[in-house]
Parts: structure tokens; sequence; C-alpha cells
């Protein structure tokens, strides 16, 4: 088996090291199943990705993407990096416009920004808000969270995107930021409403971020995610749907990660529902061969 | 000012690509902060990261710091192998007299490189393992997290040699294999002995190896470790203090990590001083450039 193009890339990164990683394999042709699942396991990276020629038309590449335990049809960071690793490595030559990814999930347009500013933004178009549900303070694994924090003007609320998460604003940043996460407490209520886990937010004042975010998805081994992709949609279809981005812009930017150690940068397009974008900067890491002789 | 670095990912006590224990290193790591290497290691997500410097001792051949996702170590065995591994592939140091010096947080440590190409096994010298008394709270602890082992002829034993290990010997290798630990009641015991987690080996009659080993550290978030230098020089070590280990021989392989999905050999080796060493082979699995400062 022949060495294969490998890049490890940073997504929703300003600089290395602030966003989230990502492992990617070009020209996986030939890699069965189970070679794709031990890599992913062997990487030891949230999710490892595969690229493979598209087997339809209007796809620029297909990609499959594993976590270290099994394959999933779409998730958003894994996707832009991808299409980073793509464009960084020149199997794709595109400045701006889009580009289509064909996936698990079918085919998911990526838009590509560049501009002297931000150098290159690559942005995915979030599955649609089938349902936004407020809490109603009856359901008592719920009450038991959002009876702890120091709520914003906003209502908690479960909305259901590609998954379902809670949402709830609070107050202001140093009450987002300085939240300690009662993780029993996040892990029942996901639980009892089938949904992820529980996202918060706060609207910041005088950064170069309108809002700050951070998720915990303790049901799911993931105590708190550093950059988060569709969870952000959710929160923006959320904001859109209350009216509240008239205040905070359509266009935004959110904060996520730095209490674990992270700097995530994210950039949020949010003109109207079924139409929202979220994306930011990649940045490539390690950049050279995968050499996967698995025998003896 | 950015710069691009020689980047190696390996595979540790490998046969071949995805049975041991992944390493990354970083060949040239010169003028990289302790910060910056401590966030490339939590980049990275490896077990282990490691660094090469240059040598600030004359007869040492490389230099190496070794980080966790989470803190700085002196000496780690999976590390060190990997590190000497990558050292000589990428042509940065030469072997005398199939020895190599290794500078580390440690001190100076002897490495033997044995055989060439595919076969080639790299060897170090484990820290010496010592027997730590436990008192009759940690006892309790202890009966409660093997409560379902089907316990060997050796008392369970904490083991130091740098780190702590509960060394369990059981019954025969498919009592290690079926074994379903009891990962909350290991957690326990680990966090109130402070060690970093519970070995449990077995001879076996496989004609492949000799030894069948597993280690658990829950407490550290990992609930199986796939391939173990350090509870395995402490297996070693108990062996010979209790004086059992002509039973399996001074020289001989363990078989770890196929209960998750990994098939890795270490090959350990007691010399006549009663030094435990730990080694075995290691597969290049990504070459490449790093960019991160």
């Amino acid at each position: 088996m022949p060495p294969r193009p490998y890049l490890q890339v940073d997504v929703f990164s300003k600089r290395p090291g602030c966003g989230n990683p990502l492992a990617v394999v070009l020209d996986a042709e030939g890699l069965t199943d189970e070679q794709m699942q031990t890599i992913a396991g062997w990487t030891n990276l949230v999710e490892t990705t595969f690229v493979l020629p598209p087997t339809q038309a209007q796809a620029d590449y297909r990609v499959r993407i594993f976590t270290p335990q099994r394959e999933i049809p779409f998730a958003g960071h894994p996707s832009l990096g991808t299409a980073h690793a793509l464009l960084a490595s020149k199997k794709i030559n595109k400045q701006n416009g889009e580009i289509v990814q064909e996936c698990g999930a079918g085919l998911i347009p990526i838009r590509i920004e560049t501009s002297k500013k931000y150098r290159r933004r690559l942005f995915f178009r979030a599955p649609a808000v089938k349902n936004i549900q407020p809490f109603n303070n009856e359901n008592s694994e719920a009450k038991a969270v959002f009876s702890t924090l120091e709520l914003g003007t906003l209502s908690p609320s479960l909305v259901e995107g590609g998954r379902k998460w809670w949402i709830a604003e609070m107050r202001d940043e140093n009450a987002l930021r300085n939240l300690v996460p009662d993780y029993a407490t996040i892990s029942a209520m996901s639980k009892a409403s089938d949904s992820m886990g529980l996202c918060v937010f706060s609207r910041c004042k005088d950064q170069d971020y309108q809002l700050a975010v951070r998720a915990f998805a303790p049901a799911f081994g993931i105590k708190e995610d550093p950059a988060s992709g569709a969870a952000n949609a959710t929160i923006a279809a959320y904001l859109l749907d209350s009216g509240a981005l008239k205040d905070i812009g359509h266009n935004y930017r959110v904060s996520q990660g730095r209490e674990i150690g992270h700097d995530a940068t994210i950039d949020l397009r949010a003109e109207k529902q079924d139409d929202i974008w979220v994306g930011g900067e990649c940045q490539t890491v390690i950049s050279g061969n995968i050499n996967w002789i698995d025998i003896k | 000012m950015s710069q691009n670095r020689s980047f190696m990912q390996c595979d540790v006590f490998a046969d071949y690509a995805g049975a041991g224990n992944g390493l990354a290193v970083v060949l040239d790591g010169e003028n990289l902060s302790s910060e910056q290497m401590q966030a490339f290691a939590k980049f990275t997500n490896m077990s282990e990261t490691t660094f090469v410097l240059p040598t600030t001792k004359a007869n040492a051949s490389y230099r190496v710091r070794i980080f966790t996702p989470a803190s700085e170590l002196p000496f780690a065995g999976h590390p060190s192998v990997g590190t000497a591994h990558a050292v000589l592939e990428a042509g940065l140091v030469k072997v005398t007299d199939g020895k190599l010096v290794q500078e580390c947080a440690a001190g100076l440590l002897p490495i033997t490189v044995e055989g060439s190409g595919k076969d080639r096994c790299i060897s170090v010298r484990a820290p010496r393992g010592k027997i730590v008394p436990h008192d009759a709270n940690i006892q309790t602890l202890l009966d409660a997290a093997i409560k379902n082992m089907a316990l060997g002829g050796l008392t369970p034993t904490l083991m130091n040699n740098g780190p702590l290990w509960w060394c369990i010997e059981l019954e025969n290798e498919s009592a290690v294999r079926d074994l379903k630990p009891l990962l909350a009641d290991i957690a326990t015991l680990t966090l109130a002995s402070k060690a970093v987690g519970l070995s449990v080996f077995a001879r076996s009659n496989s004609t492949d190896y000799q030894l069948v080993v597993r280690a658990f550290c829950p407490a550290d978030s990992i609930p199986e470790d796939p391939v173990t230098g350090s509870a395995n020089a402490a297996i070693a070590a108990l062996m010979h203090e209790l004086k059992t280990i002509e039973k399996v021989g001074r020289t001989y392989t363990a078989s770890q990590g196929r209960e998750v999905n990994r098939d890795g050999f270490v090959q350990v080796r007691v010399d006549d001083e009663g030094e435990v060493w730990i080694g075995g082979k290691t597969r290049t699995v990504i070459e490449g450039s790093l960019s991160w400062d």
C-alpha cells in the first residue's frame, strides 16, 4: 500500500492550537472500512476523514468521517477541515465561491471566502432547524439545570437541528466564562430529552466577537467541546427566531473554548432560517504522508 | 517567525501499523517554549509527544523532552523507544556498539539497538522497581477492585518504578483476556494509592509470547492503555523480586492490546544486575513537517 498524503488541521482557528483538530487522509481509495476505523482509532483525534473520488456529478469530492469509535454521516468541523486540506494541498483550486462535498448526509455546499483581512475562510450550510421548544418549567431534569444558572433575557429552549441541543442565554460574558458546569444534571437532562446536551451563550460587549459560547455533552463523553459547528448553527437559528439578531447582527462572530485551553473563532451567517452558514479559518499544522502498512 | 519542523508519528511496540501505542515526535524541537510544547502535545492527543533537542551532555546521543496532553514527564518507556526509532530513521544519530544514550529529565539513560530493518528492536532500561507496602484501608479498596478476578499465585502488589502500578497476577491467559474490569473500583483504588493504574498479567502457552498483560488507568480517563512500557517493567520487577521470573524466562515477550483492537508486543529482559529492560519494534506511520510557532 503506497504512502498517502496526510494533513492534520486545526479548524475554527486563527493560530495553530486554538481550534478543533482533524486528521485528513487524502487519496484514501483502496482503504477498507475496517482500516479507516482503525486509523481513526489510532490518530486518537475527535474525527479523522478520508477523501475519495466523488460518485455524483455535482460533487467536487467525497468524504467519509470517522470518530475513534464509529463512522458518522456528517459533522461541521470535519467538513471544513477536509475542504481546507484539499485547497491547501491544491487538489482543488478555488479562491472564492462554492464547492460541493459528498458525504453520508448527501451533498453539502462549502463556501470559500478569501479576503485580505481573513485569508481564507470556509463555511458550511448547517442542517435546517426543525423545531424550537421553549422550556416550560415542567421538565424536572431541565429545571434542575436552569434553576442554578445566571440566565439572560431569552428563555431556554430545546432546539432540534441536525441534533437536539438545549440552548440557554447567560446574563453576561463573566457569568458564562465562570460557569462551573454540573455534568451530572446536564447529563440527566440530555438523556431525558434525547438531546446532545447544553449550549450556553452570552452577548459580548467591546470584543472582536459578539457572542461567547460553551457546549457541554457529558452524556456523550464530551464534557466540553472546544469548537462546535452545528451547535452554533442551532444557536443562530434560535437567535434568529427570537429576533435577537437585529441587535447582534446577522453576521456575527463567536468565541468558544477558552475555558478548556482552546480559543476558537467561529463565524456565523444567519440571514434567514434554513440558510445558516457556519465557518472560520483553518490552519495546516502537520503536512506529510501516512504509510499504513498493517500486515506483519 | 514561523518555521517548518520535521515531524514523525510512529507506532511503538508494534509489528505493523495500528498494532501498538502511537507516539508523536518533533525531530527539531529547538526554540519551542515549554508552553508551545505542552500545547502541541495537547493538539496531537497522543498518549505522549516528544521533542528532540541538541544534547547538553558530552556522551548523550540526543536529548528529548516528553509530554502527555496534560504535563511533562521525566521519563517514560514507550516515548523513549519511539524517539530512539525516530532519530535513527531521520539519520540524526548513529548507533555505537549497539548502544545509544538518551538525555532526558530523568538523566542519561542507556538504550540498546538490536537487529535491523523491520526487525530492529530498541530497548530502554527502566527505573528500578520496588514493592510498596499498603495498609488495611487500601487492602479493602484493592479487594473491591479485584473481586471479579481469578487470581494467580502471586499476591497482588503495588510497585513503584517511577509511576506506581498495581500488578495482579491472574490464573491463566483467558482470565486476563476475558476480564471485564471494574473500572469504577479500580479508579477509586488507584486514586487512593496514588497509582497510575492497575495491570493484570498471566503466563501464556502461546509460542509467540510468554506473558499476556492488560493495563487499566480509569482515573486518568484511559479505561485501558493499549501497550504500556512501565507496567510491563513493573511486572517484570515484581516477578524478579519474588523469584518467579525463571518460570517465564529472564527474556520474554509480552502480548498486550488485543482487547482494545491493538496487538502490541513488548520485549522484556531482566539482566544480571536485576535491571529491567523493555523494548520492541516500531513502525513509522506518518512523516512530514510541522507548522506550530
